[in-house]
């Protein structure tokens, strides 16, 4: 079965496709939206593009960070922007 | 060409030992400043080569050419605006394809360019092989294999950069997105072509496509038509793919870098897990971490404080041996009074609290960015940070404020945003250092008791906590969590740490000394004239109606800002021969304590300060804080007087 789960959601070791990083299809004046538009730029900067395969390795206690590797590299990524990050996964 | 002066930027990822080529390449001949007008670190060298002289600019370490930071829009206006005569590249070749998304964006401001393939070693031992060759056909750019950390191949890599200027600097190829994402670019290109806008026109057109703000910002005061059909194109684009228009260009951009990197490059995995692969999970683990984390946070507090007061001691008593000769070569008049307990103390102070604290912390701030560990302890360290508004980064530079808050400001650079420095460096003025620690055992753990001690520093910590919290929602721009690259573990590159150590202390040294030395002179100066007494008069209308402190404890908290340690040493000097105990009341000495804790960083931090975010900030976090301090004085006064 195909789940689409945030990223925060996968359990450790787990992989998953990203279909979309939480950014709207921003409307060009809107503050809220340019906010969102750096948000998702900077992810996608760091190769979290839709389509890309993340795998989340580890992750700190008290809701801390999740170590994922995406595109060869690890990265450590808060929660908070874990949240806003949809993946597809097999289950 | 007659020209024989050229400059070089040398442009990549963070970590990818781009400070270890730079190193290698301009040797003693260094400087670091900032950039003009700007918080970011410039760090620019020199070297002679053929008759040449070749100005290197280490530009910071970025991902990107967006706006996300400073760091990337200093990098591209640099590259565009002042167009160095060559770009170095420098490119992990063990994340390579992470690299190649930042080749193409440099690319794409065709710029002369070479790229440095560096960290050959670690790639091989990764069982990463790549066709160097094929790459230069694909850019048409040299490649040279470089590993940095040995100096194979930077003798290579400057002789094709002298070389390829020489030869006038060929453009680079461009590199193509997918059809219907390139016609559009290309259309776009001609329309921008008009505007006489100083970066490339297809790199605006894609940066217009990307919705980059300042960009379509200037682009709009040029000709805001251009804007119209950038919507126009970048829609058609949205409708094609399904998602947000710089989506689709990181995204084809991505794959190209994949691409490429499939191209050219054989994997060939090792069988065993290299070693740094285990210290990373041990050093990452959940229960294993933190004792880790502990122990090695202790030895670097240790080390770093045994370190710093036994030079400290050794500095101080060597200098104050010189007094004597001053007032042989000055006489003990006014002149000599000043030369000695204005210029030479506030030297003494200068050098005694600052360097030997300083110097062994610059050697351990990179030493431990360098190995890696510092972004893994970032990493178990953010949930924590994150309750007082600021991220896992923010540990290090907070935690070494409680030794001394000077190169805890310093340390505040390790933070991405301005903003993200500032509010930590905000919450590491606000840390109790070591001697506020002095102050509050000596006075209130002395003569009052223990408890009231310990208070006293909780409530510091409370107050921390609170301050950080409201400072995180009131400071303008936008919070940014945690995103960040853990590279692996290796061993840093020992002269490199030790020469970023030396001209990090060197600028700290022209920066804060004249300003130490100012605010010694004013105050010796003060008391030479005899205007001690009357200045604590004029202030005593704080001191003793709202605080409810001996007029001449205020006198106390004026030298405090020298050295806060100095403040316990004058309230001594000052109520001699009595007794502290019976000069003042257990309420008063809690009050001053709490108003000594807060009410001003030292004269040395507030140089950090003024180096890392100009006298603005500086001045205003000072005068925040002294009145916060008086504020919260005066009430527990009251409240303690009930």
């Amino acid at each position: 079965m195909i789940l689409e789960l945030r990223l925060s959601n996968l359990r450790n070791g787990e992989s998953g496709i990203i279909t979309s990083v939480g950014v709207g299809r921003g409307r060009w004046q809107h503050r809220r939206a340019r906010q969102g538009w750096r948000f998702g730029k900077r992810l996608e900067d760091m190769g979290l593009t839709p389509g890309t395969e993340v795998t989340v390795v580890n992750s700190a206690p008290l809701n801390g960070p999740l170590e994922i590797r995406v595109r060869g590299s690890r990265l450590a990524i808060g929660r908070g922007m874990a949240e806003r990050i949809f993946v597809e996964v097999k289950r | 060409m007659t020209k024989n002066r050229f400059t070089i930027a040398l442009a990549g990822n963070a970590n990818v030992g781009k400070s270890v080529i730079f190193n290698q390449l301009t040797g003693l001949h260094q400087h670091i400043g900032n950039w003009p007008g700007k918080t970011v670190e410039k760090a620019e060298g020199t070297l002679h080569f053929k008759g040449y002289s070749v100005d290197i600019i280490d530009l910071p370490g970025i991902y990107s050419l967006s706006t996300f930071s400073l760091e990337e829009l200093i990098s591209r206006e640099y590259i565009a605006v002042e167009k160095p005569d060559l770009v170095i590249n420098v490119v992990d070749a063990s994340l390579f394809e992470r690299n190649l998304f930042f080749t193409l964006q440099l690319l794409e401001l065709e710029t002369p360019m070479i790229m440095a393939l560096n960290q050959m070693d670690v790639a091989k031992r990764k069982g990463i092989k790549i066709d160097h060759e094929e790459l230069e056909k694909r850019f048409g750019i040299l490649v040279i294999p470089t590993v940095a950390v040995s100096g194979s191949g930077i003798y290579e890599l400057l002789e094709k950069a002298i070389e390829v200027i020489e030869k006038g600097g060929k453009r680079p190829f461009q590199v193509k997105y997918g059809e219907e994402v390139e016609e559009r670019i290309e259309a776009l290109s001609e329309i921008v072509k008009k505007a006489h806008y100083p970066y490339p026109a297809r790199w605006t057109a894609i940066k217009l496509l990307e919705k980059d703000e300042q960009v379509e910002r200037e682009i709009h005061r040029i000709n805001p038509e251009i804007l119209s059909a950038t919507e126009k194109f970048a829609r058609e684009i949205e409708d094609i793919h399904g998602y947000a228009c710089s989506s689709v260009i990181t995204s084809e951009r991505y794959d190209v870098s994949r691409r490429i990197a499939r191209e050219v490059r054989e994997i060939t995995p090792p069988i065993k897990p290299p070693m740094s692969e285990r210290i990373h999970a041990l050093t990452t683990h959940k229960i294993c971490g933190y004792p880790i984390m502990a122990v090695s946070m202790l030895s670097i507090f240790y080390l770093i404080f045994t370190f710093g007061d036994f030079t400290s001691g050794l500095l101080g008593d060597t200098l104050f041996r010189l007094k004597p000769v001053f007032e042989d070569v000055f006489g003990t008049g006014v002149v000599g009074k000043l030369a000695w307990g204005g210029i030479m103390e506030g030297i003494i102070g200068g050098v005694t609290v600052a360097l030997p604290y300083i110097l062994p912390f610059y050697f351990i701030l990179y030493f431990l960015e360098d190995s890696g560990y510092l972004s893994r302890i970032a990493f178990l360290m953010d949930s924590i940070m994150h309750k007082i508004g600021l991220h896992g980064k923010a540990f290090i530079p907070v935690m070494l404020g409680f030794g001394c808050n000077v190169p805890g400001c310093l340390g505040c650079r390790i933070m991405e945003t301005t903003r993200e420095r500032l509010l930590a460096a905000f919450v590491v003025t606000l840390v109790p250092c070591s001697a506020t620690t002095v102050i509050i055992l000596g006075l209130v753990g002395a003569f009052v008791s223990i408890q009231w001690a310990l208070a006293l520093y909780l409530i510091n910590l409370l107050i921390i906590f609170l301050l950080g919290r409201l400072a995180f929602k009131a400071l303008p721009g936008e919070p940014t969590a945690l995103i960040m690259e853990m590279h692996d573990y290796r061993a840093p590159h020992l002269k490199t740490v030790l020469k970023q150590t030396w001209f990090r202390l060197v600028e700290f040294i022209t920066m804060a000394f004249p300003l130490i030395i100012v605010g010694s002179l004013v105050i010796k100066t003060i008391e030479i004239l005899n205007l001690l007494e009357p200045l604590a008069d004029i202030i005593s209308p704080v001191t003793v109606t709202w605080l409810g402190l001996p007029a001449i404890a205020g006198i106390a908290l004026i030298f405090g800002v020298l050295r806060k340690e100095l403040t316990l040493i004058m309230l001594a000097t000052l109520f001699e021969p009595t007794n502290l105990a019976h000069a003042m009341t257990p309420v008063q000495m809690i009050v001053f304590t709490l108003v000594a804790m807060l009410y001003i960083p030292c004269v040395a931090t507030i140089a950090a300060l003024v180096k890392e975010f100009g006298w603005k900030k500086a001045l205003f976090i000072a005068v925040f804080e002294i009145l916060l301090a008086l504020l919260l004085g005066g009430i527990a006064f009251r409240l303690l007087s009930i």
